[in-house]
């Protein structure tokens, strides 16, 4: 059975702790009294995923079976989440091909001719051939590519098409294929709490006219969490969307969710419990260490991006949005909340190599400061692990490096925007219209394998809320001009860092440090 | 920065968190699991075969070891002239070196029949460290956390085939160097099985060895073995009373070694065993005192 997530009080009887530092790894001693919140162990996987795909297609949440909506001569578009989920990408068969073969069995048993399969990525790069390939399946790919299975374009004018507005004047403009068809069907994974429900097909198949109302800092400031939907401002937003997106087109949602299964193999030993570790675990950090510690980065990335999760399967649930997200909610929850008793001085995490931005890609420090600041601190539900004015101290080298295809617009706003300001509201007001119009940023979107121009702003709009509360903000191992560009400090230790903090927090904090990946969300009482 | 550390600094800095040398440890704070009690076999270690191996052993690698490492001095051993087998030899317990002393301080005849109660979830947690322990020690797995009476079943079918068993009431290894309480168990088997039973008092061992060391102290302490006189179980006396007794015969036996025979019994100093009841540094400070080299008028070796 699986062991839920706890939370270890350091003492003299244990271990160094591993912690994620970028494409490499550290063994830290704590200060004794730390609390270190670990999270549950990976739920066991459903064996009949099919059986339950199946189930979940023809027993739907508050809607007809499946079966019951596709009727010949009737316009499918079949929408999924692109390759920002899951991390680390999964082992084949993806979670999404499979579901999208079963919706696929039951159209063509149906007579439906016209079926487009979309990446729903809104704002994100376009999937390359190969990863589409990846995440549909072969037998999916070899039917629809390229005419019928195709990336999302949000700044194909000729085809989005406006929905309308909500009552508080949010556009909602999606892609046009998606809002004139008969059924969407979106397939999702949903990783954590913040992903599906509402958020998917009015954001992964929308334009940034629509994306703006709930990707700015207002929005981002009022969402504590964004991890906890009930209390997210952006989650009401899609809310809204959704529903008057929903008075337009039939929406069938398919959720999935996984368990905490992220690392296999000879790198098992990076979601095992320290003092668990075998001999064979100790060798293997050795050796893992020892190969990113002298590995170049592009070959770290290469091996790392090839380390694929032999994720389990807890749930797939269909039917009427809002209904199957409350289900996907409760089964996430089950993987990965974690209760914690009270709020620390110092928050303490290791960022590992992948974000969701980042996949076959290039962790740039605008990327590290979202996985940080942005995901690591927002993994709670309540209230943050850390009080207002502690101090969070991260593990990260922040190299300087930039993927010149996938995140152009990234390096201008490293280069000219941090130069002059990090306050995300003057970034938001004097520079995101610059970017998100700029016709060159476009062009390599819809062209080329680069987000949109606007993403940086997002990711630095997405640590709003985590800048503003903190009152330091610490990368140990950190390039110290690069971090210092982005408005934080560094030091060499992790001993360095609290006598640092303790210039915010005093010299006695309360830390607490978390260990993740796999993923966790705290429940802090 | 820490980020090309070399592989030695890594490697030690791995064995030092995972204590190579040592048995790992778990943070106190971690639940244990709920483990089965452990079935290891050990009737192996009793066979005509286990019985030749553990001899061989005994007297050609663990005897001279002992020897080489500590200065045994083993008295008492008149006791057991005319003392009929099986009995139950109880020991203080402060040091790993307790059960090999004891047993390379019998005679041939005595230790060869002679069974060890080992804790099971310390010396039989992995199927190696289990075997070596019923190998070398004739060990048997004792439940110390309440076993539901699974040693002591097995401890009877041992007496019952004729074995001697060598206990430590206590359960486990003093944390200062002095007597604690004495669990029932043993009491309670001989009661059971109306056998005798022989206070050992070892003095010595926690300065040659105390908890948390992985091997003696450097320059052969001297350690004492010293054999008490036999008690025998009253017609219709409780485990409870016996217990009781087998105390005071084991700190008799330690005052008798720390002083003479007649000092001991006329001056009752049972109490001592436990030590003076004094903040915990000074029990540890008393009990570490190193011992008096005895001058012998006439050296054995």
């Amino acid at each position: 059975m699986a062991r839920p997530g706890f939370v270890l009080e350091v003492d003299e009887r244990t271990p160094p702790l591993l912690f994620h530092y970028g494409e490499g790894f550290r063994l830290e001693k704590l200060p004794l009294g730390s609390r270190v919140v670990y999270p549950s162990e990976p739920l066991p996987g459903i064996r009949d995923v099919d059986a339950l795909i199946e189930h979940a297609l023809e027993h739907p949440e508050n809607c007809e079976p499946l079966s019951a909506l596709l009727k010949p001569g009737m316009k499918l578009t079949i929408a999924f989440d692109d390759i920002s989920l899951p991390l680390p990408q999964m082992k084949t068969p993806d979670i999404r091909g499979r579901v999208m073969e079963h919706v696929l069995e039951k159209a063509a048993r149906a007579g439906v001719d016209d079926v487009k399969i979309i990446a729903a990525l809104s704002l994100h790069r376009r999937m390359t051939p190969a990863e589409l390939k990846r995440a549909v399946g072969e037998r999916v790919y070899r039917s629809f590519y390229p005419e019928s299975l195709y990336n999302h374009d949000a700044e194909d004018k000729a085809n989005l098409t406006f929905i309308g507005e909500t009552e508080q004047g949010e556009e909602v403009e999606i892609n046009k294929r998606a809002a004139e068809s008969d059924l969407i069907v979106y397939v999702n994974i949903n990783l954590v709490a913040m992903d599906g429900g509402h958020k998917s097909v009015p954001v992964g198949l929308a334009s940034y006219r629509s994306v703006r109302h709930h990707h700015n800092v207002h929005t981002m400031m009022h969402s504590q969490s964004y991890m906890d939907p009930p209390s997210s401002a952006l989650h009401q937003s899609t809310v809204r969307m959704g529903k008057l997106l929903a008075e337009h087109v039939k929406i069938f949602t398919i959720e999935t969710t996984l368990n905490n299964d992220a690392f296999g193999g000879a790198a098992g030993f990076l979601q095992k419990r320290e003092w668990e570790w075998s001999v064979r675990d100790q060798a293997s950090f050795l050796a893992t260490k020892r190969f990113t510690d002298r590995a170049p980065a592009h070959v770290k990335r290469k091996v790392f991006g090839k380390m694929y999760a032999p994720y389990g399967v807890t749930g797939v649930h269909a039917g009427e949005t809002g209904a199957v997200h409350e289900k996907t909610l409760a089964n996430v929850h089950r993987q990965q909340l974690v209760e914690v008793n009270g709020q620390a001085d110092v928050l303490i995490a290791g960022l590992p190599y992948v974000g969701p931005y980042n996949v076959n890609s290039i962790m740039n420090p605008i990327l590290v400061v979202c996985e940080g600041l942005g995901y690591f601190f927002n993994m709670y539900k309540g209230k943050p692990l850390v009080r207002p004015g502690g101090v969070m101290i991260m593990f990260h080298p922040v190299a300087n490096e930039f993927h010149q295809i996938h995140h152009p617009s990234y390096v201008d706003f490293f280069e000219e925007v941090l130069v002059e300001t990090t306050d995300p509201s003057a970034i938001e007001s004097k520079y995101e219209q610059q970017f998100a119009t700029d016709p060159w940023y476009i062009h390599l979107y819809r062209n080329s394998y680069a987000y949109h121009g606007v993403h940086p702003f997002y990711m630095w709009y997405w640590a709003a809320h985590a800048m503003d509360y903190l009152g330091d903000v610490i990368f140990v191992g950190g390039d110290r001009k690069t971090v210092s560009r982005l408005g934080f400090r560094t030091a060499t230790t992790l001993g360095d860092a609290l006598d640092m903090a303790a210039e915010t927090v005093g010299t006695s904090p309360r830390v607490t440090a978390m260990k993740c990946p796999p993923l966790l969300l705290s429940d802090v009482r | 920065m820490k980020k090309n550390g070399s592989l030695l600094k890594d490697a030690k800095e791995v064995a030092r968190g995972w204590r190579w040398t040592h048995r790992p440890l778990v943070p106190r704070s971690v639940e244990l699991p709920d483990t089965e009690p452990n079935d290891f076999p050990t009737a192996w270690a009793r066979t005509s075969v286990g019985r030749a191996a553990r001899a061989a052993l005994q007297a050609y690698a663990l005897k001279p070891l002992i020897d080489y490492e500590v200065k045994p001095r083993v008295e008492g051993l008149d006791v057991l002239d005319g003392l009929r087998a099986p009995v139950i030899f109880i020991a203080n317990h402060s040091s790993h070196l307790d059960a090999p002393l004891v047993l390379t301080s019998l005679p041939p005849a005595w230790r060869e029949r002679t069974a060890t109660g080992a804790a099971a979830d310390y010396f039989f947690d992995v199927w190696w460290r289990a075997a070596a322990t019923a190998l070398v020690f004739n060990a048997f797995p004792v439940e110390r956390s309440g076993g539901k009476g699974r040693a002591t079943n097995l401890a009877g079918v041992m007496i019952r085939e004729g074995w001697n068993l060598l206990v430590f009431p206590e359960g486990t290894r003093s944390k200062d160097g002095w007597v604690r309480d004495f669990r029932m168990g043993a009491a309670r088997l001989a009661v059971d099985h109306d056998i005798s039973v022989v206070p050992v008092a070892l003095r010595g061992t926690y300065q040659a060895m105390p908890r948390g060391a992985a091997w003696p102290a450097k320059g052969r302490k001297p350690v004492t073995v010293r054999f008490g006189r036999a008690l025998y179980p009253r017609t219709g006396e409780a485990a409870a009373d016996l217990n009781q007794r087998m105390r005071a015969g084991l700190a008799l036996t330690l005052s008798e070694d720390r002083t003479t025979w007649w000092d001991a019994i006329r001056n009752g100093h049972e109490d001592e065993a436990s030590g003076p009841q004094v903040a915990r540094w000074r029990r540890v400070w008393e009990a570490s005192t190193p011992m008096p080299v005895a001058r012998r008028a006439f050296p054995q070796r």
